[in-house]
């Protein structure tokens, strides 16, 4: 049994006296020990498909409107208030993307961190833990720093507690949406080198969402990349960058400027991304897509399977796979 | 003659001395650069949050004043002009920002938002010479003439950092500063708009000062780098030449830092310990010494000085040999 499965989540937001489709049909599972990363630009649902694991999307204004997501075989939309408390913590933990914003100005780190140990190991809710727990995210002179104010650490200090506090319950699952996001690259490069050993330490899983193909190459074993809602490309994260099949997927792969080529100009995808509630009829990509054929604006693809455990979005590769590959 | 020359440029800042007792209450933002730019060329300016990139920038077209060193454009002193014979010099010199949502003001039309920048100027020949000049900046950023009479919040985040562009070329300058201005972008989007700056370069041969921390955007736009770490210069050349083989230890590092998706990459990564120390306190000798793989005993007490290495490449590194001499 995979330890997190998401079966055709479909999610809806009220927004502007309109309700819009934001997540749907979404489908992923991530087994014990894995490292899963969800790619997308902004407004793509890849927040919201990763907060609602734990049931965080406030309902409303959000509605889940279909789906199920199985968390150890039981699906946490089903939860009781009192199996979400078990479930949240203990089970999945987060760390989001801008650590000032996550941390309570007014409490020193070292309380912060023994709060999350009170409430799922209240055993081990000791300064001696904390400071274990501050030694093992690689924070030197932990004793001193555990009674450090947040503004008087650094932003990757500043992550590294977050992810203390995130390792504090011991999760089996690890969810990272945009981690790095708000640090500088050689930060940025220590905090993934944090979490793949911790990964490796403590056996977890872990759900990273990310807007970085560079970040998927580095961590990811599998990737889905979503477009609009939608996921668009599902497989094997090597495969998926070496050879990606959707349109969108090749188009971001190639849009992204890359070190040490010599290309002159970027390709670009022209035009922005859809916002939402006005998403695009048909293939959603349509409008922006450069191999568009007259069926897309009418026929909404389905994701296919192109490979085992390689799932695609575009009807078209198969007819045309040659062609493809430029 | 360069169109841009900065001789020993410092920047300081005062801090508040009653917090900051220990230390000599000044901030050195930027310590003694000096770079040239020549017409229709692009210099990259690389490093991390703090290391003095944006102060630089801002000092170079006096929008901080700098505490001394002097900045020459077309040959003439800008550093000893008097205010109001500098206004007259910035129409030849504008400047990008990094955050098109903050850059422009919700009360103004596009239109109008460009339309200010030829007024302070007096670029117009009337009302009918206004209004096409601001048709002509909107079609060459990409947007349509239509767009004129919207406001900000009904642009896309690629639209509006388009009109912060048409802005700043309304007055026909001849070097733009851009301050991180794809950071705030989607990865699809940020790639139109690096694009756009060049073909803009090509078409009206403007030279940029363009600050990112992303070296992979820094090495596709630009011919020359510098890179600066705590206010000083750590290596200055040829863009390709500096990307490729890195002579000082923190350049090899913030490379080797960059996510790189080419899954046959086969990097060695360098993680550094540590952060950028503060500079209201910097390090004595080399400002890296404390992050340094390869720090010596006279990296802590000599600073290194910048020095030429091959053409037009310089380091600041003891540890870099310079070429024999004769």
């Amino acid at each position: 049994m995979p330890l997190l499965e998401i079966k055709n989540l479909t999610l809806d937001l009220a927004f502007q006296g309109a309700t819009a489709r934001v997540v749907e049909d979404v489908s992923l599972q991530i087994d014990s020990g894995e490292t899963v990363c969800l790619v997308g630009e902004s407004g793509c649902g890849k927040s919201l498909t990763a907060l609602s694991i734990a049931r965080l999307v406030p309902t409303p204004p959000a509605r889940y409107a279909g789906g199920q997501i199985l968390v150890g075989g039981q699906d946490v939309l089903g939860m009781s208030r009192a199996e979400l408390r078990r479930l949240r913590g203990r089970v999945v933990s987060y760390v989001f993307q801008e650590p000032t914003a996550s941390l309570n100005p007014v409490f020193r780190v070292g309380s912060q961190i023994k709060e999350s140990l009170r409430l799922h190991r209240p055993e081990a809710a000791t300064d001696l833990e904390v400071s274990r727990l501050l030694k093992v995210v690689g924070i030197s002179a932990p004793e001193s720093r555990m009674r450090a104010y947040p503004h008087e650490l650094s932003g990757g200090m500043q992550q590294r507690v977050m992810i203390a506090m995130a390792l504090a319950s011991q999760p089996s699952l690890l969810v990272a949406d945009e981690p790095t996001t708000a640090l500088d690259v050689t930060v940025q490069a220590q905090i993934f080198d944090l979490l793949r050993n911790l990964k490796q330490e403590f056996r977890m899983s872990l759900f990273l969402i990310t807007h970085n193909l560079g970040v998927v190459r580095d961590l990811a074993d599998r990737v889905a990349v979503m477009y609009a809602g939608q996921i668009v490309e599902h497989g094997p994260a090597d495969a998926v960058l070496r050879k990606p099949r959707h349109p969108y997927t090749k188009a971001l792969v190639n849009s992204v400027p890359k070190l040490g080529s010599s290309e002159q100009s970027l390709k670009v995808i022209p035009g922005q991304v859809p916002r939402l509630g006005a998403f695009p009829q048909g293939c959603r990509f349509h409008p922006r897509c450069g191999r568009v054929r007259p069926n897309c604006s009418v026929e909404t693809p389905g994701l296919d399977e192109a490979q085992p455990n390689h799932q695609v979005r575009c009807p078209y590769w198969i007819r045309d796979a040659a062609g493809f590959d430029e | 003659m360069s169109l841009l020359e900065v001789c020993n440029l410092k920047v300081r800042f005062q801090a508040d001395r009653r917090r900051l007792r220990r230390s000599s209450g000044c901030v050195r933002a930027v310590d003694d650069v000096s770079f040239a730019i020549e017409p229709g060329e692009t210099l990259g300016l690389v490093g991390e949050s703090g290391c003095g990139k944006t102060s630089l920038a801002r000092a170079v077209i006096r929008l901080i004043e700098p505490a001394s060193g002097s900045v020459w454009f077309e040959g003439e002193e800008l550093t000893r002009l008097d205010a109001a014979a500098l206004r007259s010099r910035r129409r030849k010199f504008q400047m990008i920002f990094q955050d098109p949502y903050t850059t422009l003001d919700p009360l103004m039309t596009a239109g109008e938002a460009i339309g200010e920048a030829l007024d302070v100027h007096q670029l117009c020949q009337g009302e009918e010479d206004r209004r096409r000049q601001i048709e002509v900046l909107l079609s060459e950023v990409g947007l349509d003439p239509e767009h004129a009479r919207r406001y900000p919040h009904e642009f896309s985040g690629g639209q509006r950092q388009r009109i912060g562009i048409a802005r700043a070329l309304a007055v026909r300058p001849k070097l733009v500063v851009c301050d991180e201005p794809v950071s705030a972008l989607d990865v699809s989007v940020q790639a139109q708009i690096i694009n756009l700056l060049r073909e803009l370069q090509r078409s009206l041969g403007i030279a940029y000062l363009f600050i990112t921390h992303d070296l992979a955007v820094v090495e596709h736009i630009s011919q020359r780098i510098l890179v600066m770490y705590l206010g000083r210069v750590m290596e200055a050349g040829e863009a390709k030449l500096i990307c490729r083989s890195p002579k000082h230890p923190y350049t090899q590092a913030l490379l080797s830092a960059v996510p790189v998706l080419d899954p046959d990459s086969k990097r060695q990564r360098i993680i550094l310990p540590g952060e950028p120390p503060s500079p209201i306190d910097p390090p004595s000798g080399c400002p890296f010494h404390p992050r340094c793989p390869l720090a010596e005993a006279r990296c802590r007490e000599q600073t290194p000085a910048l020095r030429e290495i091959g053409a037009g490449h310089q380091v600041a590194c003891h540890l870099v040999a310079p070429p024999p001499m004769g």
